[in-house]
């Protein structure tokens, strides 16, 4: 029993995890179309500058996510205009795009070994560990959930209400359209790649706390953002935060029996069963 | 001498890659990402059998070849449900999955520290245990792996696979089995890839995960995509120089870990430059185009119409009799109660409004799409259920009112694919009868251009489909349907957007075909052309058969005139 609340713990603040990067890999994917593999990379970037402020420079840990927040979202911005944004004028096809972001996916990875060293990062932030009769939960967990909630709402809010909000949700819905009608798709481009990012960086941060940091960690988050996106339904961000979800608790739980080290392999039979369930996904588009 | 040896056996490796990916993404359009995957598993396949089971090479390697050729058809089957992203997540996962399975199956992997101490190659009495000794060895094995990747694209089976690449729902319209090819070249492509693997295990003497991972899978894509996709001896020329071109940090002096990802980092670059500079790569994409030079001259040109095979059976037999079709789309209606005859030597016109299910009509007719009522017997036989694939080879075809032309292929090899029954279509016999092969080839070939000649297209049969005007795009449509051997025609809008003389040009041909015993329905706006060449008109709307009759007698209903006309 303890072992179970356990794992519907870990299910739950890992689900917090997953949601919020795939609620920043939707914004991007869903509105813009283009399969920004190098989200996991500069996932991972976000996270580095916040341990080097942190670890290397002595900044407060907040103040270090706030810079490093500001610092992914500029990457991101930056892979928008000088990788993708060239392909899209040039009128490239899809897959074109989808390669070019493989490349800079191998490239941001490396040149993280390169400046960062291999080794794992971590930082010496104090934090609370609570109990729920054996199972147990850390201040950082309650980080993720809370962080997941107030994004996930926020973000929601931006979509629902403000002009920006509606304009992208018109260019997810159709781009043509929205550029006929006056939409400027490149500044919006620009807007979401900066918001996807920033809040790929807030998930980084914490994971820094929670499990610290090797150059690889994008391979996965990027993987697990885009399986949750096409899970949840392409072009559906409430899709795509209940899909991080699913898939965690999927993947949790699923250790009560399984091993922990076929984690990748339980997405994968997540994604498959879905694909061939349901192809379109939780949530299906009107 | 060494360290050149070795170079070049790395060439030879990764030549071996790239061709062989080369032919699943460039040749059949088909992106999946997990080529490292396949990879991994021939050097596994190796190693786990020369260490634990003592068995030597080239066992090893045709052990490698059948379990790698598996695991690619197990792949084969999700990419045949979905495309695009799907796949590409789908090959991702697999990539993830192989890592997994490599890191946890301790016993048998080794798992993070891998397999060491993997016997050399041994040939002739002699261990291959340096890269001088190797070096003929991989060069002779990428030869032969080349010279199968070519042998594939080169052959007929190889033009269907990039007439799918250009459109898959032409490719199954003119009665191509889709499934089966992306399971051929699945299994060939991954096959080849473990080749590569089992080698680099003898010669590297030690296998481990970390060679497999995703950046591996995309090294060898920056390799074909740099040499061109579709261009095998491209993607040599990728290899050579992406495995060259790092070896000169080799002369810098930086630690051995750093140097790794700096060549990540080259690669990555190169792959985004080469992109940016020359999407198509150093090469383009190969010509396969079909001798037409030889046949021509014994082709008279604007063929008779006596060249048309003519349809079996008495005229006014009912051929296809579709009954009381119905198909729904979620709560949508969009055809509701269709039963329609087609008669051997007449020509149906299919008019209605738009949105009147006309389109949907026939998609269910071709098996485009299933309905979810109703049958369909072609000649007593039931063809309902069938593949699209299948109605064409039971003897019904169709055509598509926006074309969907094979674009990158010549007017000769838009007909050439379509013909039926190709023995080059089958890989046994691409590789082990290609006499019988090149025969059929000659014949099909004959025959193609006998075709383009009856639809007036036998001046522009080496000329590639992206480069015909509308009026002659709309011919090839009909020379491609002709070519599938059907003898139930059904065209989506053969007519429309032309000009009165290329009308008359189709009409003819249309009316030939009638002659020839063939059965035709034809979807159609054009009134004058309606009054002009069909026996029957077929009036729907909203889904269900409202009138049908000759076309005089329906021009001068009222009701009719007031819905459509009026």
């Amino acid at each position: 029993m303890d072992l179970l609340i356990q794992l519907t713990l870990n299910g739950l603040f890992n689900g917090a995890h997953f949601a919020l990067l795939a609620m920043g890999f939707a914004l991007i994917f869903g509105t813009t179309g283009v399969v920004h593999f190098a989200y996991g990379p500069v996932y991972a970037v976000g996270a580095y500058v916040v341990w080097a402020l942190v670890a290397l420079a002595g900044l407060p840990f907040w103040v270090a996510v706030g810079l490093g927040v500001a610092a992914t979202a500029a990457l991101g911005v930056a892979s928008y205009l000088f990788i993708y944004r060239p392909f899209e004028i040039g009128g490239s096809p899809p897959f074109v795009v989808l390669v070019a972001s493989l490349g800079l996916f191998i490239v941001i990875k490396n040149l993280i070994g390169i400046v960062f060293g291999t080794d794992v990062k971590t930082v010496d932030v104090a934090y609370d560990v609570h109990f729920v009769g054996n199972a147990f939960f850390t201040t950082v967990q309650v980080g993720q959930v809370l962080a997941a909630l107030l994004v996930g709402g926020g973000i929601a809010l931006f979509l629902r209400t403000s002009r920006y909000g509606k304009a992208i949700r018109a260019m997810a819905d159709n781009r043509e359209m929205a550029t006929v009608i006056g939409i400027d798709t490149t500044r919006l481009s620009i807007l979401v790649f900066a918001l996807g990012s920033a809040v790929s960086a807030v998930a980084g941060a914490l994971v820094l706390l929670r499990d610290g940091l090797n150059p690889n960690m994008g391979f996965g988050a990027v993987f697990v953002a885009f399986v949750a996106v096409i899970v949840g339904g392409v072009g559906s961000l409430r899709g795509a935060v209940v899909a991080g979800f699913l898939l965690a608790f999927v993947q949790s739980l699923g250790m009560w029996q399984i091993p922990t080290e076929w984690q990748n392999t339980i997405v994968f039979v997540v994604l498959f069963g879905f694909l061939l369930a349901r192809p379109s996904g939780i949530v299906r588009r009107a | 001498m060494e360290y050149l040896a070795h170079v070049l056996v790395m060439v030879c490796l990764y030549g071996i890659l790239a061709t062989s990916f080369n032919l699943l993404i460039g040749f059949g359009g088909i992106f999946a990402l997990a080529h490292a995957t396949f990879y991994a598993s021939g050097a596994y396949a190796a190693g786990i059998l020369a260490t634990k089971l003592g068995i030597g090479f080239p066992f090893t390697m045709l052990a490698g070849i059948v379990v790698t050729a598996a695991i690619g058809l197990l792949v084969a089957f999700p990419a045949m449900r979905v495309g695009s992203h799907y796949l590409v997540v789908i090959t991702l996962a697999l990539q993830a999955i192989t890592i997994d399975v490599l890191m946890n199956s301790k016993p048998v992997t080794g798992g993070p520290d891998g397999i060491g101490g993997i016997p050399p190659v041994s040939l002739f009495g002699t261990a291959l245990n340096n890269p001088v000794a190797f070096l003929p060895l991989a060069a002779v094995m990428a030869a032969l792996c080349c010279a199968v990747a070519w042998r594939l694209g080169a052959s007929p089976f190889g033009r269907s696979l990039r007439a799918m690449r250009e459109n898959e729902a032409a490719a199954l319209a003119v009665g191509k089995n889709l499934v089966r090819m992306k399971l051929v070249v699945f299994a060939l492509s991954a096959g080849l890839a473990s080749v590569a693997g089992s080698l680099v295990a003898h010669y590297i003497a030690f296998v481990n995960p970390e060679s497999f991972t995703i950046e591996e899978t995309i090294l060898i894509l920056a390799m074909v995509i740099l040499g061109g996709m579709g261009n095998l001896w491209g993607s040599l020329a990728g290899a050579a120089i992406l495995v060259l071109l790092p070896e000169g940090l080799k002369f810098v002096h930086v630690p051995g870990d750093i140097a790794d990802m700096v060549r990540q980092v080259i690669y990555g670059v190169v792959l985004i430059v080469i992109l940016r500079l020359r999407p198509e790569g150093l090469f383009p994409e190969t010509v396969f185009r079909p001798p037409t030079g030889a046949v021509l001259p014994t082709v008279p040109a604007n063929g008779p119409a006596s060249t048309l095979v003519r349809a079996e059976g008495t005229p006014g037999e009912v051929v296809v009799s579709a009954k009381a079709l119905a198909k729904n789309f979620g709560g949508i209606k969009a055809v509701k109660d269709l039963t329609i005859d087609l008669r051997r030597g007449q020509i149906v016109g299919l008019i209605g409004p738009n949105g009147a299910g006309k389109t949907t009509a026939f998609n269910l007719l071709s098996g485009f799409l299933r309905p979810t009522s109703g049958t369909i017997l072609y000649r007593g036989r039931d063809l309902t259920v069938l593949k699209p694939h299948e109605v064409v080879a039971a003897g019904l075809a169709r055509s598509f009112q926006d074309l969907k032309l094979f674009t990158k292929l010549s007017v000769a090899e838009n007909i050439l694919v379509s013909l039926p029954k190709q023995p080059g279509d089958r890989l046994f016999d691409v590789y082990l009868r290609p006499g019988r092969v090149r025969w059929a080839e000659r014949e099909n070939l004959a025959r193609a251009l006998e075709i383009a000649s009856f639809v007036g297209l036998l001046a522009k049969a080496d000329e590639v489909a992206a480069n015909l005007s509308y009026a002659e795009e709309k011919l090839l449509v009909i020379a491609r349907l002709l070519a599938t051997g059907a003898d139930v025609l059904l065209l989506d809008e053969p007519l429309s957007g032309l000009d009165t003389g290329t009308v008359e040009r189709i009409c003819g041909v249309l009316r030939d075909l009638a002659r020839a015993n063939k059965a035709i329905c034809i979807i159609e706006h054009n009134l004058e052309v309606i009054r002009g060449v069909c026996d029957e008109i077929v009036f729907i709307d909203e889904g269900r058969v409202l009138t049908k009759g000759p076309p005089e007698t329906l021009m001068r209903d009222r009701e009719l005139a007031e819905r459509y006309f009026g």
